[in-house]
């Protein structure tokens, strides 16, 4: 099976080596988890490490923003612009659904770019413009388009949910459209709060269950250990779990205490 | 129509440098009269004659997506007239220096 690997190596792991290619991932998280980010590192390593192209489509903020942002990771995105190997398009999301005549909003930047990656941000964003009933309908389209052209795509999700608050998958949107959904998450823990990330959802690969802390250093994403002393960390109200000491002194208590009584 | 006119037909009011800069600081920026008009907050009645002069200029392209009309910026056509806009600078400049 071919991978679309992110360049992000704790992550690639966790994703057994990276998601699967031309998948539509869903990249899901509250305000300032690092999704832009993340998604904006998948699209730069993928360039400058594996020779696969890319776009980035946005309804939020201006690419002016994104340069900015991206110069402080030491990402240079126009120069990657002019050399044609990446394209920030800023449109509104109405022009992404419209799919009558020969042409639409992707056509002339995928025939220009031949990329292989792209990002969508936000589906939270085209949500606000289409009814609900629809948006299943829309996002189906959407998913069905990247795929016809063979793209490897990050669906940014911006999910209204707060450190301490649970998230559940039903917040998500229509998830279970997508092949892979990475959540992002900020989690307090002894009065501070820091970030943590889990795949939800591999469709058609083993991934890591396990939900990991992650920073966003100055440059770029980085995935560390497992929370393994803490539990209920997804619910958001996480607490230290049993240290494998204390449970082995339980079960010898537990066992000297059944001779005894024996 | 030399540099001196097209520079002062490019920047002929204040709201025409903002879409200016608004497609040279964002090229990726592909857009309906509306949406542009919405990223420098104004309302699109009041910039479509601004925006019509800058596609005659062959500035901005106007082309058809579905039931919409997009606007986008040649940017063959930006780099050539930031030149332009360059070099008018340059000698305006040296032109007042050597003024008495």
């Amino acid at each position: 099976m071919s991978r679309t690997r992110t360049g992000i190596r704790e992550l690639d792991d966790m994703l057994r080596g990276g998601f699967l290619e031309g998948d539509a991932v869903l990249v899901a998280g509250s305000a300032g988890t690092g999704k832009t980010t993340l998604a904006l590192q998948y699209l730069v390593n993928g360039i400058t490490q594996f020779r696969e192209r890319g776009i980035y489509l946005t309804f939020e903020q201006l690419p002016t923003q994104l340069y900015r942002d991206a110069e402080s990771f030491g990402w240079d995105l126009r120069k990657l612009e002019d050399e044609n190997k990446l394209r920030l398009i800023c449109t509104s999301p109405n022009l992404l659904q419209e799919t009558g005549g020969e042409e639409n909003i992707l056509t002339e930047p995928i025939r220009e770019v031949q990329p292989q990656r792209i990002v969508i941000d936000s589906l939270s964003h085209l949500a606000m413009y289409t009814d609900e009933k629809d948006m299943r309908k829309e996002l189906y389209r959407l998913i069905m388009l990247l795929k016809a052209r063979s793209l490897s795509s990050l669906l940014i999700w911006e999910a209204n949910q707060m450190a301490g608050q649970s998230l559940h998958i039903s917040d998500l949107g229509s998830s279970f459209l997508v092949d892979c959904i990475l959540l992002l998450k900020h989690v307090e823990i002894e009065s501070s709060i820091r970030k943590a990330l889990v795949v939800l959802k591999m469709r058609g690969s083993d991934h890591d269950k396990r939900l990991r802390e992650f920073e966003i250093t100055p440059t770029g994403v980085n995935v560390s250990a497992p929370f393994t002393q803490y539990e209920g960390v997804l619910t958001g109200s996480p607490h230290r779990s049993l240290t494998e000491e204390a449970a082995n002194n339980w079960a010898l208590a537990f066992g000297k205490n059944k001779q005894k009584h024996s | 129509m030399n540099t001196g006119e097209l520079v002062a037909r490019l920047l002929a009011s204040e709201v025409r440098g903002d879409i200016l800069a608004l497609f040279h600081r964002n090229p990726g920026i592909i857009d309906t009269l509306e949406g542009v008009a919405l990223r420098i907050g104004k309302r699109a009645e009041s910039i479509e004659e601004d925006i019509k002069d800058f596609v005659d200029l062959g500035i901005l392209r106007a082309r058809r997506i579905g039931n919409s009309k997009v606007l986008s910026l040649n940017r063959e056509r930006d780099r050539e007239t930031q030149q332009l806009l360059a070099e008018h600078v340059k000698n305006s400049s040296a032109g007042s220096s050597e003024q008495p």
